[in-house]
């Protein structure tokens, strides 16, 4: 018998394009002894799985880890930084709390922090849907198509608007998670940048714009007929700016 | 029907040269870009904050690996604790994807390195003959054999050649398809599934009794 066994064990591994599974199927159906060695396959695997523990870290571990990691990066740091003498580094220490006291004092702080809250929020989905597999849930470059798509998922209906014509074209959009509340994820392309423009119902005042940065990615918040937007993407903050003109137009 | 000969053969020339073969059932994310990465403005107490977002949650995963390619506890944390600071160190190289695969394929080679270093555990561990004796003596109930039969395997697959471990526990256990086993082994993807291929059939004669393997 030349059945072939690693096709088998490819078809079981789930490797195999849509034709081949078809045509590993219907020969399944007919041979017993392929659909044995098949049957066999499974049970060692499911075996296997059972058999062999998957070992947990110990505790310490992301503790020791995560510290080596922050002398390795405290090494990185410019000489010039750590052998500043230690009374320029406390006085300059002391002048920026007391600026940052007196900045705290004079602005309602509970907005503030809670705008930098969803800033930090924002900014991390964004990379995290540039690093997973999941950036969009409708992928379409059809306005007509994205919207209704949120029907039913969410309880507001986004404003889809495509600016192909303008350099930004609509690639799709997906639900996303953030601030205790789902939220549309409307993505744009700006050459081969991504943006990711979130938008949810309003529920403080309208603010005008406001610019965050972190680690090279911007975002750019406003609100938009009684909507708060957000946009994020590595691209500078004058081209978010113009995509922010184009939305509101 | 097709014969079986010739179905090997298609699948062979159409689906393995070309894309047929791989992760068809599972997810593979195309590489997406860093921009960020490249910046070398960046400064180290956010480089070491973006790394500990994307690379430390995989720690666990990077554990399993390190323990069951070195055999040993204490040497699986010493590995993956190298392992963090070479990724640290080469974290400008990232450039995207699935973090998780980027630091297997360092808790990888760091393992592989620390086997050649300690000159051991690539010999294989004494096969323990008490696992393999008492089955029939013991109670004849179903659990209990099954128990004992899983106890024979993990000790078969503890005593895999290294090589052969390795693939069967990606694999198995971390569940990944062939293309991101190849990557993470630095293997072509041919090699992989004949490894996988061979692990299992060794697993098999071993936890059927038949061969008793030993290393290489």
């Amino acid at each position: 018998m030349n059945c072939s066994s690693d096709l088998i064990e490819a078809y079981m591994d789930g490797e195999l394009d849509p034709a081949s599974k078809a045509t590993v199927e219907e020969h399944l159906s007919t041979c017993q002894a392929c659909l044995e060695a098949h049957a066999r396959f499974r049970k060692q695997s499911a075996s296997i799985r059972a058999a062999a523990p998957y070992y947990t870290a110990p505790a310490h571990l992301q503790q020791s880890v995560r510290e080596a990691l922050r002398r390795a990066a405290v090494n990185e740091r410019p000489t010039a930084v750590r052998n500043m003498p230690w009374r320029w580094v406390a006085i300059a220490a002391t002048v920026l709390l007391a600026i940052s006291v007196s900045w705290n004092f004079r602005r309602p702080q509970g907005q503030t922090a809670e705008r930098d809250l969803i800033a930090q929020n924002v900014l991390s989905d964004h990379i995290r849907s540039m690093i997973g597999t999941h950036l969009l849930d409708v992928p379409s470059t059809d306005q007509h198509t994205v919207k209704p798509w949120f029907n039913g998922k969410l309880d507001f209906s986004p404003d889809v608007k495509d600016f192909a014509a303008q350099g930004f074209p609509l690639i799709g959009g997906r639900l996303d998670y953030l601030t205790d509340r789902t939220v549309a994820a409307l993505v744009y392309r700006r050459r081969q940048h991504v943006i990711n423009l979130f938008t949810w119902p309003s529920d403080s005042t309208p603010v005008n714009d406001r610019h965050f940065s972190r680690n090279g990615y911007n975002a750019v918040h406003w609100t938009y007929r009684s909507m708060t937007c957000w946009a994020v993407s590595d691209i500078g903050m004058n081209e978010l700016e113009q995509f922010k003109d184009l939305y509101e137009k | 029907m097709i014969k079986c000969d010739a179905l090997a053969q298609n699948w062979k020339d159409d689906c393995f040269a070309t894309n047929g073969v791989g992760s068809y059932d599972r997810r593979d994310a195309p590489p997406t870009r860093l921009p960020l990465m490249s910046n070398s403005e960046v400064s180290p107490e956010s480089r070491l904050q973006l790394f500990e977002e994307l690379i430390i949650p995989h720690l666990g995963a990077a554990h399993n690996l390190a323990r069951w390619l070195t055999r040993n506890e204490q040497d699986a944390c010493d590995v993956v604790q190298e392992a963090y600071m070479r990724a640290f160190r080469f974290f400008d190289g990232y450039k995207g994807g699935d973090g998780k695969y980027w630091l297997l394929e360092i808790v990888r080679n760091t393992s592989f390195t620390w086997l050649r270093r300690e000159r051991r555990n690539l010999q294989a561990v004494p096969f323990d003959e008490r696992s393999h004796g008492s089955v029939s003596e013991a109670n004849q109930e179903d659990e209990l054999v099954a128990a004992a039969d899983l106890s024979v395997l993990r000790n078969c697959i503890e005593t895999l050649p290294v090589a052969f471990r390795e693939v069967v526990i990606l694999r198995e256990l971390e569940e990944m398809s062939y293309r991101q086993i190849a990557e993470v082994s630095n293997l072509p993807i041919g090699t992989v599934m004949s490894r996988l291929s061979r692990a299992r059939k060794r697993l098999e004669e071993c936890a059927s009794g038949r061969i008793v393997e030993s290393d290489k």
